[in-house]
């Protein structure tokens, strides 16, 4: 309990430390924070130009899909406002060996890497994504209970541990190839899937995407949570899979540590 | 002219070093034709002609967009001229008889030469999964057309690209606005979708931007979305749109110039 309040503590100066640099550079903060926004309303203004021509994409109506890919997108801003900056950094820092800095602190490096700076763009845009998932039950008709929101809030962290796992793994390349430049495109790459409906996937696609890796779940469980209610196998899966992928990333991440040789790296 | 070349060679070798870098982002390029595939796979399955066009043509056109960008697309050319700029790098051309736009537009050449290649092995592996899905009209006039339309397009790609580099004359990081246009690029360059998916009055809004060009264009006229009468009146505005950015990055350039200060370097 006591290590808890330590690295809240920890988290906490760090978050302290990020709104006081946001706040220094305002017209960064603003241009981030336009620049979320646009890429949320292109992926919805594609969603809207496709919905004009058909009225079901693998069985979802325009909304049932906008629900979709308003999750994906909230997962995805939690993810950037809380961890991509450290995590993004660190593939860079363990080349320049600057990674030392962060062995150096009172606390567990993945950790000390992952929290070291909050974006706050990225949070102040997870309310539009939210805004699009609310919309979307509202046009839906759907009035889910407190109980239930609190399940999709849950379902959506889990979503958040495995999009943070596969970032981790990602970048955790560094500590064995010269230049990780480049490397988050795959996890971009492998996020576009999570705005996909489940059933539009079938056979080796299905296979691949849906169950060796979760990028589809990661947003699927939540949205059906809010469409057809609890479903458990659903969350069951989810949570599985945010445990397993999780302890995965943080096995690769130490692997990777023992390869850290300083700046020599 | 013999400098240019130069350039040209110097640029093919600096770019093949970064072989696996374009190899990398050609995997990823496979990844986001699965997306593509599957996502319009599920909206043709209830209606067999989108737009007018069916599943088959869709497709088509995409994997051309996906083709025209490995080789004819600025990927970060903004990055490296800002950094040129950044770091004083720029003072050597200030003291040597060349043109910074003519030789940045031949290491440009260079990078798609080798990108392009890459691109062109992605498509080969691809091939054996797409081939039945691929339909290519078979009107001779669309190829004739389509190398001026290509070839303009490259230009007002990097004048883009190259605007957007100069904007580290007056501001520290350009990061924000690279990503912010490339939002804008996506959608109303026609990458995320065909844009004559669009309704009616912003198709007609939009072709008179110069995103339109930027990659639709081409990509409309080699795969049959558009007739011969607009490809015509469509080059005539393409080359207008071409030579105003090369104006206007020039007239930058110039500005940028007054506003720079060569300490060092």
């Amino acid at each position: 309990m006591a290590q808890l309040a330590h690295y809240f503590r920890i988290w906490l100066a760090s978050a302290r430390y990020s709104l006081v640099r946001a706040m220094m550079f305002r017209g960064d903060l603003f241009i981030w924070s336009v620049v979320e926004l646009l890429w949320i309303s292109v992926n919805v203004a594609v969603i809207l130009v496709i919905y004009s021509h058909t009225t079901t994409v693998a069985g979802w109506s325009k909304y049932e899909m906008l629900l979709l890919v308003g999750t994906s997108m909230l997962i995805q801003r939690f993810l950037m406002g809380f961890f991509w900056s450290g995590i993004f950094e660190m593939g860079r820092n363990v080349r320049s060996g600057l990674f030392d800095f962060t062995l150096a602190q009172p606390g567990d490096p993945l950790f000390m890497a992952s929290t070291r700076k909050l974006e706050l763009d990225g949070l102040l845009n997870s309310v539009a994504a939210a805004a699009i998932v609310a919309y979307s039950a509202w046009k839906l008709g759907l009035h889910p209970s407190a109980v239930a929101v609190m399940v999709y809030f849950c379902m959506v962290a889990c979503g958040v541990i495995i999009h943070y796992s596969a970032l981790v793994m990602a970048m955790s390349l560094a500590f064995w190839i010269t230049s990780s430049q480049g490397v988050e495109g795959s996890y971009f790459t492998l996020m576009e899937f999570s705005r996909l409906p489940r059933e539009a996937f079938n056979r080796i696609a299905s296979v691949i995407f849906v169950w060796i890796l979760p990028v589809v779940v990661v947003s699927n469980g939540p949205a059906r949570e809010l469409l057809y209610g609890f479903e458990p196998w659903w969350a069951l899966g989810l949570f599985v899979a945010a445990l397993g992928w999780f302890a995965l990333a943080v096995a690769v991440f130490r692997s990777g540590l023992r390869r850290y040789t300083s700046a020599s790296s | 002219m013999t400098k240019y070349a130069q350039s040209f060679i110097v640029g093919l070798q600096s770019n093949l070093v970064y072989r696996w870098n374009f190899g990398v982002r050609s995997l990823f390029w496979f990844f986001h034709l699965v997306v593509v595939f599957i996502l319009w796979g599920a909206a043709f399955a209830s209606n067999s002609r989108i737009g007018g066009f069916s599943f088959s043509q869709t497709l088509t056109y995409f994997v051309v967009i996906f083709v025209l960008q490995f080789f004819i697309g600025a990927f970060n050319e903004d990055y490296q001229i800002s950094e040129d700029i950044r770091n004083g790098l720029i003072n050597q051309f200030l003291l040597k008889p060349i043109n910074y736009f003519a030789y940045r537009l031949s290491v440009f050449a260079a990078a798609r030469v080798v990108s392009g290649a890459f691109g062109f092995l992605a498509l080969l592996v691809a091939l054996p999964f797409f081939r039945h899905y691929l339909e290519l009209p078979h009107e001779a006039w669309r190829y004739v057309l389509a190398v001026p339309a290509m070839a303009l397009t490259a230009i007002i790609q990097f004048s883009i690209a190259y605007f957007f580099g100069l904007l580290a004359f007056w501001f520290l990081d350009i990061q924000g606005f690279v990503i912010l246009s490339m939002a804008i690029e996506n959608l109303l360059g026609g990458q995320m979708l065909p844009l004559d998916l669009l309704p009616h009055a912003a198709f007609n809004f939009v072709r008179f931007l110069p995103f339109f060009y930027q990659a639709y264009f081409p990509a409309s006229i080699i795969t049959g979305r558009q007739g011969f009468d607009f490809a015509v009146q469509g080059l005539a505005i393409q080359a207008f749109w071409a030579f105003a950015l090369v104006c206007l990055a020039e007239f930058v350039w110039r500005r940028g110039l007054r506003h720079h200060t060569a300490a060092g370097g």
